[in-house]
């Protein structure tokens, strides 16, 4: 019987899940735990949120510890994954019989199409500009004075969604800036934004062939609103099969999720001894 | 005695400069721009009045007081608007705490907030009282990066956490900025006064607060002109009044860089101020102020510290990301790697100069003499890296800067005023 935890550090959160997996190759999900940064120092976030984890996994020996997203310096780690393969390991647990992910993070979104074992078949990303990422939505929910989770809501009560042209995350704050003093309402400028991610999201998913439904997984995963937008927006091209799209109240997790169940499997593979972490000491 | 006013609505902040009839700047006011334009103009152009009326009193006490008794003064002012608006704020906050937090946590959350007011509250009495040291003079700015400050020490995971505490700030700052409030000269001037306790200066005082400034006459300009209160008449294009403004304080003007807020624009002019030629920037925030802005928020410090941490620098580091929120990333991946925050902020300084040259180099070159005016004219690091670059691509050139150059729009905006008056 090993326990393995999963570190995924994003760009605007932390997140822990520590599993015990034992001899039959039952999987037990012991604790989770997430830390949004706030641009906090990165490393001190890190030691916070493991720490809490392993607290509410109530263990006290971590047999390894596997790293994801920008992960990859966290000093205490056993090893280290790829955000695509830890994100659709981690769905496939959470939802099993899905094709495919779709990672909707602060900066970047990842579609992954995945065979039935969640193993990586072909991956798209959005470019390097921040037009209509996480963190566009943010900033704009923070201009608007809307809190995080007060988001979705809002967005799913518009009526008349304001079109979002401009294309910089950036000045798209002034756009919002302009909306508001043309008295649009918060619900349809976010409305407006949602749909313009969702439209980015679909060209994603619709330049990867699977079959089953796609999990939202990341920060936005609980974000209603998106989802909503992103489910009209497949209804509505007639060109493509219908795509279903599900997501999990953990799907947050799916990084850390993936990170600590592919660490069990690596751990298992090198028959490793000995453990990677003890509550009196981060590092073995 | 009458006036006119020019106006410059930005996208980052909105800027007013009052002239006499002669065409001399009576008084200039900056506020930061908000989802409220009318507001923002209105901020901007109490500021220029408040300004031009300590003007005034400096005026008035020149043979008997030193200029420090009157900046004294004008540093209780300011203080005496930011505690009245911190006030508005608490009480704001305290609203929200009562509507919208759980039962269990409104008490320990008032206190906290409470506290946190009171400690912003006594750290700015002892700033006041210590030798003046260079900040944002937006309330937002000010007393935001002391509130996060403040909520992180005192911020309990457990209960009322930090995440909850800046929550219920992000919501109520905004409605403190776009509220209307008393922050004129007539309404602070008394406290301020009385703080200093400098009874000499009490005549001048009195004689500003009833000197009579009437406008005859306004003009628009910026990003946000076409939204303004103001018949078509009285709005100029940003590039005319850039071009205008740039001639009317450096004469020998033949190129303007005015590297703004949201956009950034090069500029051709005659030897009368005539726009002959421009180019600007696409909707993209890299190349723009707004990029430094973004970068200044990353690292919780203020626009203004940015540039001289950047001049600390020995080597500057190649930044690889163009888009301002990766960008945002790098910068912090860097950190989190070790390397120096002054390396890193010289490198963005040079990616956004680097920028700003390709648009010159379009719209006709650098010729002599070279301005450069905007909000990002007033960092040092932004400045070193232009004159550089200028001097490797253009030769020898000279290169006006004026501290006064983010006012260059509302300058020329109000010149276009004074010819309607005249």
């Amino acid at each position: 019987m090993i326990n393995t935890a999963g570190i995924d550090v994003g760009s605007g959160a932390v997140k822990v899940t520590v599993f015990r997996t034992d001899g039959a190759g039952e999987e037990t999900l012991l604790g989770q735990v997430s830390t949004r940064i706030r641009r906090r120092e990165i490393a001190k976030v890190v030691d916070e949120t493991f720490d809490a984890a392993a607290e509410a996994a109530g263990v006290d020996e971590i047999h390894y510890i596997g790293t994801t997203g920008e992960g990859g310096e966290v000093p205490f780690a056993t090893g280290h994954f790829y955000g695509m393969t830890t994100h659709a390991r981690g769905a496939l647990y959470l939802t099993p019989g899905i094709g495919a992910v779709l990672d909707v993070g602060a900066l970047h979104t990842r579609a992954v199409a995945m065979d039935s074992h969640g193993r990586v078949k072909d991956y798209k990303m959005t470019s390097q500009c921040a037009s209509g990422s996480g963190q566009f939505l943010e900033n704009i929910a923070r201009y608007l004075g809307v809190s995080h989770d007060e988001i979705g809501q809002l967005s799913m009560q518009s009526t008349k969604p304001e079109k979002v042209s401009s294309i910089c995350a950036v000045l798209a704050e002034t756009d919002v800036i302009n909306m508001v003093s043309r008295g649009i309402t918060t619900s349809d400028i976010l409305r407006g934004v949602h749909e313009s991610m969702a439209e980015r999201f679909v060209r994603l998913l619709r330049s990867l062939s699977f079959d089953g439904a796609v999990f939202v997984s990341g920060g936005l995963a609980s974000d209603t609103g998106m989802l909503a937008a992103l489910r009209d927006t497949l209804d509505k091209k007639k060109d493509v099969a219908r795509m279903e799209v599900v997501t999990h109240e953990s799907a947050i997790f799916a990084g850390s999720i993936g990170a600590a169940l592919w660490g069990a499997y690596r751990y298992r593979k090198l028959s490793q001894r000995g453990v990677a972490w003890t509550a009196a000491s981060k590092v073995a | 005695m009458t006036c006119v006013i020019g106006i410059d609505l930005g996208s980052t902040t909105t800027k007013a400069v009052i002239l006499d009839g002669n065409g001399d700047v009576l008084g200039r006011g900056i506020t930061n721009s908000r989802s409220n334009y009318d507001l923002a103009a209105a901020v901007a152009k109490t500021e220029a009045f408040i300004n031009a009326r300590f003007g005034l009193i400096e005026q008035q006490v020149q043979a008997t007081e030193t200029a420090e008794a009157v900046y004294l003064l004008r540093r209780a002012f300011v203080m005496e608007q930011l505690l009245h608006q911190l006030r508005r704020l608490e009480h704001l906050l305290l609203e929200e705490v009562d509507k919208s937090a759980p039962r269990h946590l409104v008490a320990p959350f008032r206190e906290a907030i409470e506290e946190i007011c009171r400690r912003i509250t006594v750290e700015e009495e002892t700033r006041f009282r210590a030798p003046p040291v260079l900040r944002s003079d937006f309330f937002r700015d000010a007393v935001g990066s002391a509130f996060m400050r403040i909520a992180e020490q005192i911020g309990d995971p457990a209960g009322v956490s930090f995440d909850r505490l800046i929550g219920v700030y992000d919501k109520c700052i905004i409605r403190v900025e776009n509220e209307p409030m008393d922050l004129d000269f007539r309404d602070h001037i008394g406290d301020a006064l009385s703080r200093v306790s400098n009874p000499r200066l009490a005549d001048a005082v009195e004689f500003a607060v009833a000197y009579d400034l009437t406008p005859a006459a306004t003009v628009g300009t910026g990003y946000g002109r076409a939204r303004l209160p103001f018949p078509k008449e009285q709005i100029r294009s940003e590039i005319l009044c850039h071009g205008l403004g740039a001639h009317a304080m450096f004469p020998g003007t033949r190129t303007v860089l005015d590297i703004g807020g949201q956009d950034t624009k090069a500029i051709q002019v005659d030897a009368e101020g005539i726009v002959t030629g421009f180019q600007m920037n696409d909707r993209c925030a890299a190349g723009c102020g707004r990029y430094l802005g973004y970068i200044a928020d990353e690292m919780n410090l203020g626009l203004h510290e940015l540039g001289p941490l950047a001049e600390l620098s020995k080597r500057a580091v190649k930044i690889n990301s163009t888009c301002t929120v990766f960008a945002g990333a790098e910068l912090r991946e860097r950190l989190s790697l070790g390397e120096k925050r002054e390396d890193i902020l010289a490198g963005l300084h040079r990616a956004i100069v680097i920028r700003a040259m390709s648009l010159l180099a379009r719209s006709g070159g650098v010729d002599n003499e070279f301005t450069f005016t905007g909000g990002v004219a007033k960092n040092p690091a932004a400045v070193r890296a232009i004159r550089e670059l200028v001097h490797e691509n253009y030769g020898e050139r000279t290169l006006n800067i004026s501290p006064e150059s983010i006012y260059t729009g509302a300058l020329g905006a109000a010149l276009f005023a004074n010819r309607m008056v005249a």
